[in-house]
């Protein structure tokens, strides 16, 4: 307190004037905090999400233009040069292509195999609480767990895939099924498919029991063939649920690397190389920083659309 | 944790507990549940460190592990006594007892040492860490990376300058882009101070000069990765055999002494005795490392050269690499069904369950063939052999073999424990203690001294084991090395690339052009006249190309 505003207080306001003062301050942040409570709660976490997430994104986009890379000394600024790298690399194009066959192979083999399951196993029955765990396993195995399980099967010579079709066609079979086209493809959409389509299986199961009885039982008081059923009742209903699965999927499916990664290593030659398992290698083993970071956008930027039209026409219905 | 401060802990968690539950409530004011808040946040502070001093005691405590050791009447008992010795009562000008001796003063440090991740970096575990840590204090972490990331994960750290590691296992192939790159540090001034210079001169002279580059030692050299040609006695010497490859070809069943050779006898053997035995079995899978060493090697046997000196084009796309796929491409044919899924230890089984007559591959695979390795409950994903006593060691078909990876220790550039790194390295790689390293039956570690090549206990492991021996030694001689050169790993996997599409049914004059181009790009990238530089002196070490070995330049090394 200065020496005129001390010279104004009141005499005898001492102690009690500088307590007020206090009590004032106090509450006036007790206000703010009062107002502002909820901003404060999520501003940990806003924090957080902005250095690990939003931060890193800048800095990436610094790096697009710039020279990064290890084995090059210096971050000069290099222009578009990074993505021109990126995009004229014949192994990305390649890269691009096999992930879109990949990815597409895959769920829309997980989806069918997936809806077949979930109908098998809406309706309960004796020892589904055995078999429904069973079905369930492989998705909470590690993807590279899973690549390294299909690769011992499926190797030659020691894998027994090769022994098993023998004797079960009744003649010699030689394939290999990890180093010759199309069997590499084959074994990587099994690979991927044994893995994910439970999560097909539980989201459209949780889908399929959301469905009222009432509607089936008003089906059949109609006359509607099985095929009718599943078609005008079911699947229209589960589509929304569908959808959503699909788009999961496919957004995880195009970030496929694990399974390359051990089961091929992405050959022969390019042959498998999917666009995360370039990016890797330029990035993390070449450490092309720059290039890879300008490929990573490139990638996003193909995958929005994709996303984007999967988004509105999941929402549509809603909006109905 | 203490007993007390978990019983704090539980309390000062009821009691927020319940002011979160009472604030819900709206019995309480928010002021009340934020200072709460703040005390566990503020507590979680406080105990944090006390949880981590007391964790430090645990892996302390964890890292005072037992030294695994033979039986001291064994072989390898006897180099294990050795080393101890050696370490503490000298000779005391040795590299391992000035090493010792001098650490002790560093007591207090950890050191953390990269290896790769399962077999090597058991040695670490079970032998030199403890030994070392009993010796002198100082206690080191094992950190196990797959062999790519031995490479990757350095850089990685070296970029977001996390002090991660002290020591780094890596391919001497690798060591002008991590010096470049300022990853790992010269070690010149601590060999002058610390090291008995002779024991440089005891490393085979192919080994000596690997971990050099622009003038300066970037590590010391660790491993022998020489290949060599392992093949069935009984199989080349079968008289019937011998008889019917002489009416066939009208020369002798021998081992083969060029790749056109090495096709025909592998050929032969299995139009002969498959499937029971295959002429040959090859590390051929996409991604693993087999391809690019089998290929560089056959190249350079054949007369090719990378680059071209001046323009630096790359010359893959030449006679000399249509040569080298037509002779892979006949050995893939004349091996095991499935030789293109092949890795090293699967390669490694079909030869010990005794389904090749002849492989090519690491030092390991001699004392494989012997049920050597085998002894160790480690290394029991291999089978046991069942060719003891029918093997035979040999060069490479064309003379020169690869001296493929291998691994060099480097001291990490900015290590606050550089001086106990880097004796660490010293005491290691010393001829006694390595000695006891490339013994151990689990090991991955391979000959490199002449020390090794010539210890009584060594070549009293198996009743072929000085013929082996010397062959790795005469190979060494003879060797080529990898591209020692910045853009080695984009190269290489070019190469990979390259080869398994071949393998795969595409031409080889397509895919060596294509090769081809994505070397000139990552030369490009890496600019013209540095690369120029860094081949010049690539070119100058012994064992660059096959007019330019150790054996060549008159410094081989003959042993009997």
């Amino acid at each position: 307190m200065n020496q005129q505003r001390a010279a104004e207080a009141p005499a005898g306001a001492g102690v009690s004037g500088r307590s007020r003062g206090k009590s004032g301050r106090r509450g006036v942040v007790s206000a703010w905090v009062d107002q502002h409570f909820g901003v404060l709660l999520v501003l940990p976490a806003v924090i957080l999400i902005v250095l690990l997430s939003a931060y890193p994104l800048v800095y990436s986009l610094w790096v697009d233009f710039v020279n990064y890379d290890f084995q090059i000394p210096g971050h000069a600024f290099v222009g578009l040069q990074n993505f021109k790298d990126a995009i004229l690399d014949p192994v990305a194009g390649t890269a691009l292509v096999n992930t879109v066959v990949l990815s597409s192979a895959m769920v829309a083999l997980e989806l069918v195999l997936g809806l077949l399951l979930a109908v098998a196993m809406v309706r309960p029955f004796r020892g589904r609480g055995i078999v429904m765990p069973i079905f369930i396993m492989p998705l909470f195995m590690s993807p590279a767990i899973v690549g390294q399980f299909w690769g011992l099967l499926l190797q030659r010579p020691f894998g027994p895939t090769d022994y098993v079709l023998s004797q079960v066609l009744g003649h010699p079979v030689t394939i290999s099924w990890l180093t010759e086209a199309p069997w590499n493809y084959l074994a990587v959409v099994l690979a991927d498919a044994w893995q994910w389509t439970p999560f097909m299986f539980v989201i459209l199961l949780a889908g399929l029991t959301s469905i009222s009885h009432e509607l089936y039982e008003a089906g059949q008081l109609d006359g509607a063939s099985p095929w009718h059923t599943f078609f005008k009742i079911t699947l229209p209903l589960v589509a929304p649920i569908l959808l959503l699965a699909v788009a999961f999927r496919l957004l995880d499916a195009v970030k496929l690397f694990d399974i390359i990664y051990i089961m091929t290593g992405g050959g022969p030659g390019t042959d498998t190389y999917t666009a995360a398992f370039y990016l890797y290698e330029r990035g993390f083993q070449e450490f092309h920083l720059s290039q890879a970071t300008a490929g990573s956008w490139i990638f996003l930027i193909l995958t929005i659309p994709v996303i984007t039209v999967l988004v509105r026409r999941l929402l549509r219905p809603e909006a109905a | 944790m203490s007993d007390g401060s978990k019983r704090d802990e539980r309390a000062f968690l009821k009691g927020l507990s319940g002011d979160v539950d009472a604030w819900l409530r709206g019995d309480t004011s928010r002021r009340t549940f934020l200072t709460r808040l703040a005390q566990l946040m503020g507590g979680a502070a406080l105990t944090g460190p006390i949880v981590g001093m007391s964790s430090a005691g645990r892996a302390s405590a964890a890292g005072a592990v037992k030294v695994e050791l033979a039986p001291p009447d064994t072989p390898l008992g006897k180099a294990q006594v050795a080393a101890v010795e050696a370490s503490t009562k000298g000779p005391t000008d040795g590299s391992a007892y000035r090493a010792v001796q001098a650490a002790k003063k560093l007591k207090g440090a950890t050191l953390n040492v990269t290896y790769e991740s399962g077999l090597q970096a058991l040695e670490p575990k079970n032998y030199s860490g403890p030994q070392w840590q009993e010796l002198t204090g100082i206690p080191q972490n094992v950190i196990e990376l797959p062999h790519p990331d031995q490479y990757s994960k350095p850089i990685a750290e070296h970029i977001a300058n996390s002090g991660a590691y002290d020591i780094l296992d890596i391919e001497p192939a690798w060591i002008p882009s991590l010096a470049n790159g300022g990853v790992i540090q010269p070690i010149d001034e601590f060999v002058s101070k610390y090291m008995n210079t002779a024991d440089l001169d005891d490393y085979h002279p192919l080994y000596k000069y690997l971990p050099t580059y622009k003038g300066k030692r970037w590590g010391v050299f660790d491993d022998g990765d020489q290949l060599c040609l392992y093949y069935r006695k009984d199989v080349i010497g079968d008289p019937k055999l011998q008889q019917a490859y002489k009416a066939k070809y009208g020369q002798a069943l021998r081992v083969p002494q060029s790749w056109d050779e090495y096709s025909q006898v592998a050929q032969f053997i299995t139009d002969q005795l498959a499937p029971k035995v295959y002429g040959t079995a090859n590390f051929r899978k996409a991604g693993s490392p087999g391809n690019q060493f089998a290929f560089v090697q056959e190249f350079r046997a054949n007369g090719g050269a990378f680059f071209d000196p001046q323009t630096m084009k790359a010359q893959l796309n030449s006679p000399a690499g249509l040569k080298t796929f037509e002779q892979m491409t006949a050995q893939n044919k004349a091996s095991v069904p499935g030789n293109n899924d092949l890795d090293a230890v699967a390669q490694w089984v079909a030869w010990l369950q005794g389904k090749v007559a002849m492989i090519y591959s690491w030092p390991p695979t001699g004392r494989m063939s012997e049920n050597y390795s085998q002894r160790s409950k480690a290394i029991n994903f291999v089978p046991k052999s069942e060719i003891v006593g029918k093997v035979g060691y040999a060069p490479m078909p064309g003379g020169h073999g690869e001296m493929a990876s291998g691994y060099v220790k480097s001291l990490v550039a900015g290590s606050k424990n550089a001086e106990a790194a880097y004796l660490f390295m010293q005491w290691v790689t010393s001829p006694p203690v390595s000695l006891v390293r490339v013994m151990l039956p689990y090991t991955l570690r391979d000959p490199y001294r002449l020390s090794h090549y010539k210890s009584p206990l060594y070549r009293s492991l198996w009743p072929a084991a000085v013929e082996y021996l010397v062959t790795l030694n005469n190979s060494s001689n003879e060797a080529v090395l990898d591209m020692i050169m910045p853009g080695w790993q984009d190269y290489a996997l070019s190469v990979d690339r390259m080869c398994t599409a071949v393998w795969a049914g595409q031409d080889a004059k397509a895919a060596l052009q294509r090769a081809a181009g994505e070397w000139d790009a990552v030369t490009q990238k890496l600019g013209v006249e540095k690369q120029r530089d860094a081949y010049q002196q690539f070119m100058k070490l012994p064992g660059a190309y096959p007019d330019h070995t150790i054996a060549t330049m008159g410094l081989g090394v003959k042993l009997t």
